[in-house]
């Protein structure tokens, strides 16, 4: 049995969530990295989105850092700005977004604001919503990365930034004024969710070996619904991991990271 | 000012409504000029070719001044306006109002000048959308201010900041977004969901952004100004048409006569520009394409050196940071000769960028 680290985990399933021939915007991080071994597996016609202007480049010069870095644009088909890019995700371009943040709650509706204290006063600061917010309104399906630990998987969230199902009420994101169709994966190391069609609500879908899914209930603060299919997370291949350490992230700058 | 719509039934975050309220309830300002006001500045410029290339110090004292809107122009570590940056901080400035999409060092080192220095350099608020370092870590001294509220914060995406100098760009007052709406930013930030006059369908607003000062760096610019970008452009062009002023630094100065051969590789024209400065690595350590990439171990120092502020309250490290690189020196040029001459070589060598167009 080959040993893998979480992020090794989250990165594979990453990489299989997304289809061939769609287009991904991505953050700096695991993000790519899915994407990257997308492109070396299963979508060698997975297009790219960074935000900071470019669209379909090729990572053949090294893993970006940054999301406007030299190796994020490099032999790009269309290279903008902001603007451009955001607005090709309004127009319907961008098939998938890739999120993550501090909390969620059961709808897929994320935080990346602040944690603690007031808005005013913030006890915990963070970056703010960046791309996010606008990623998860109008990218078709969002996908979230978040490590599974109750104080991540809340009841309530301190401070809405990305809209998931808001509510949970069929017309939350009609009324929101945006346009994707919403929340479609959420990311762990040890469990792969999605969301129920009817009630909109976060649903287990597939879980890591050895693991129950009374165990990944535990790890979070709402009730989850439990998808009568439940399937065990497909682990990565020697060959896989051999990809994502070698060719996706070989400075171990996320792979090589340890869960707190 | 009443929302005439808005998005949710019930609110579902932990959000404080009486917060809410007290912001709902603010009327509205513009922080900067008005539309109005922007547009009798620019009428009011002369329009003349004219030779615009200044030392960053006198662009400098020129346009920024205590209460003023200042926007940062690159993303994140990319094209950031450090050398401006360092120039504001020794000539120092109170009550600032900052706005930028997505950035790092540039707002820290404001936020470090504010905290080591308040009576010389003060942030009253910001207009944002994002505050860190990326891979590198969260903003110690963003997280600092906010936590002792001594920072009003004012919350966007990056698109709706960018589309907020857009709609400044075309001389607007609003712009319509597909964003916002349904998250905390519709509760506190001071866009507004409306009804469509068209559908009555829901649709976000926000205001224009007016900066009073843009800084900008760019690839390549004349000395009147025309500049071209290679790599992302970021929100550069729409903020140098937004800002009233615009001081920009140039990796280097081309002619004019390149500048007309290919027209269309102009992103940012003369006429919005004041100040032109050739600041070779000017957005040092940060990345500027066809040059150099960022100095990941530098931002890392500084980095450091305010996370260990913020968790030890002891201000001596940060202190010496500023001694040492902002006031220990005259001009850039004197910061740069202080960064080992191996590490200025090891960027431009991971830069790793295609070709740039100069002539």
């Amino acid at each position: 049995m080959t040993e893998y680290s979480p992020f090794e985990m989250i990165a594979y399933t990453g990489s299989r969530v997304l289809e061939d021939n769609k287009i991904v915007f991505v953050g700096t991080g695991l993000p790519i990295i899915a994407a990257m071994h997308a492109q070396l597996t299963h979508a060698p016609g997975l297009g790219l989105i960074f935000e900071a202007g470019a669209l379909s480049p090729i990572l053949d010069i090294g893993m970006p850092l940054s999301v406007g870095d030299t190796r994020a644009c490099h032999k790009a088909c269309y290279l903008k700005g902001l603007c451009a890019v955001f607005e090709l995700t309004q127009r319907g371009h961008a098939d998938y977004a890739f999120i993550g943040g501090a909390q969620i709650d059961m709808y897929g509706n994320v935080n990346s604001t602040f944690q603690g204290g007031s808005y005013g006063k913030a006890k915990i600061r963070f970056t703010g919503s960046g791309g996010a917010g606008a990623m998860a309104a109008n990218c078709e399906n969002t996908i979230v990365i978040m490590v599974l630990e109750k104080r991540r998987f809340v009841e309530k969230l301190d401070f809405l930034t990305s809209i998931g199902y808001g509510d949970g009420s069929p017309d939350f994101r009609e009324k929101a004024g945006v346009l994707g169709r919403g929340p479609y994966r959420v990311i762990t190391d040890s469990a792969l969710f999605g969301f129920d069609e009817k009630t909109r609500r976060m649903m287990l879908l597939e879980i890591a070996p050895g693991k129950t899914p009374e165990q990944i209930q535990e790890k979070a603060a709402f009730e989850l619904l439990i998808s009568p299919q439940v399937k065990e997370m497909r682990e990565p291949t020697e060959e896989d991991l051999k990809l994502l350490r070698e060719k996706c992230d070989p400075d171990g700058y996320f792979l090589g990271r340890k869960l707190k | 000012m009443k929302n005439s719509a808005r998005s949710k039934k019930k609110y579902i975050s932990n959000l404080d409504s009486g917060e809410v309220k007290k912001l709902t309830e603010e009327p509205f300002e513009w922080w900067g000029p008005s539309p109005e006001k922007a547009r009798e500045v620019m009428v009011g410029k002369s329009k003349a070719l004219v030779d615009k290339r200044t030392a960053l110090k006198d662009a400098v004292k020129k346009h920024i001044r205590d209460g003023v809107n200042i926007a940062i122009g690159g993303f994140v570590n990319t094209r950031v306006p450090i050398s401006v940056i360092h120039e504001i901080i020794r000539h120092g400035a109170k009550d600032l109002t900052l706005s930028f999409q997505s950035t790092s060092i540039c707002a820290e080192l404001l936020a470090g000048a504010m905290i080591l220095f308040p009576d010389h350099v003060s942030i009253k608020r910001v207009e944002m959308a994002w505050w860190g370092y990326e891979v590198i870590g969260i903003a110690p001294l963003l997280r600092h201010l906010a936590s002792k509220g001594m920072i009003r914060l004012d919350d966007y995406t990056n698109y709706g900041m960018s589309a907020r100098f857009k709609a400044a760009a075309m001389g607007l007052e609003f712009i319509p977004v597909r964003d916002h709406g349904g998250s905390d930013m519709e509760r506190v930030n001071r866009g507004k969901m409306v009804k469509s006059p068209f559908t009555g369908k829901n649709t976000y607003l926000v205001p224009a952004c007016y900066p009073d000062v843009g800084l900008i760096h760019v690839t390549a610019a004349d000395m009147y100004g025309n500049c071209r970008v290679f790599g992302p452009l970021c929100t550069c062009p729409e903020i140098a048409a937004a800002s009233t002023h615009c001081i920009v630094t140039a990796e280097k100065i081309i002619s004019n006569e390149n500048i007309r051969t290919y027209a269309n590789l102009t992103e940012i024209p003369y006429t919005m520009v004041d100040a032109i400065t050739e600041q070779p690595f000017g957005a040092y350590p940060g990345a500027s394409y066809g040059y150099y990439w960022f100095d990941m171990e530098h931002i890392q120092m500084f980095r450091s050196i305010s996370e260990d502020f913020r968790i030890s309250g002891n201000i001596e490290k940060l202190k010496k940071y500023y001694d040492e690189y902002i006031f220990g020196c005259e001009t850039f040029d004197d910061f740069l000769a202080k960064i080992p001459d191996k590490t200025l070589k090891k960027i431009k060598r991971m830069d790793g960028s295609q070709p740039i167009i100069l002539s």
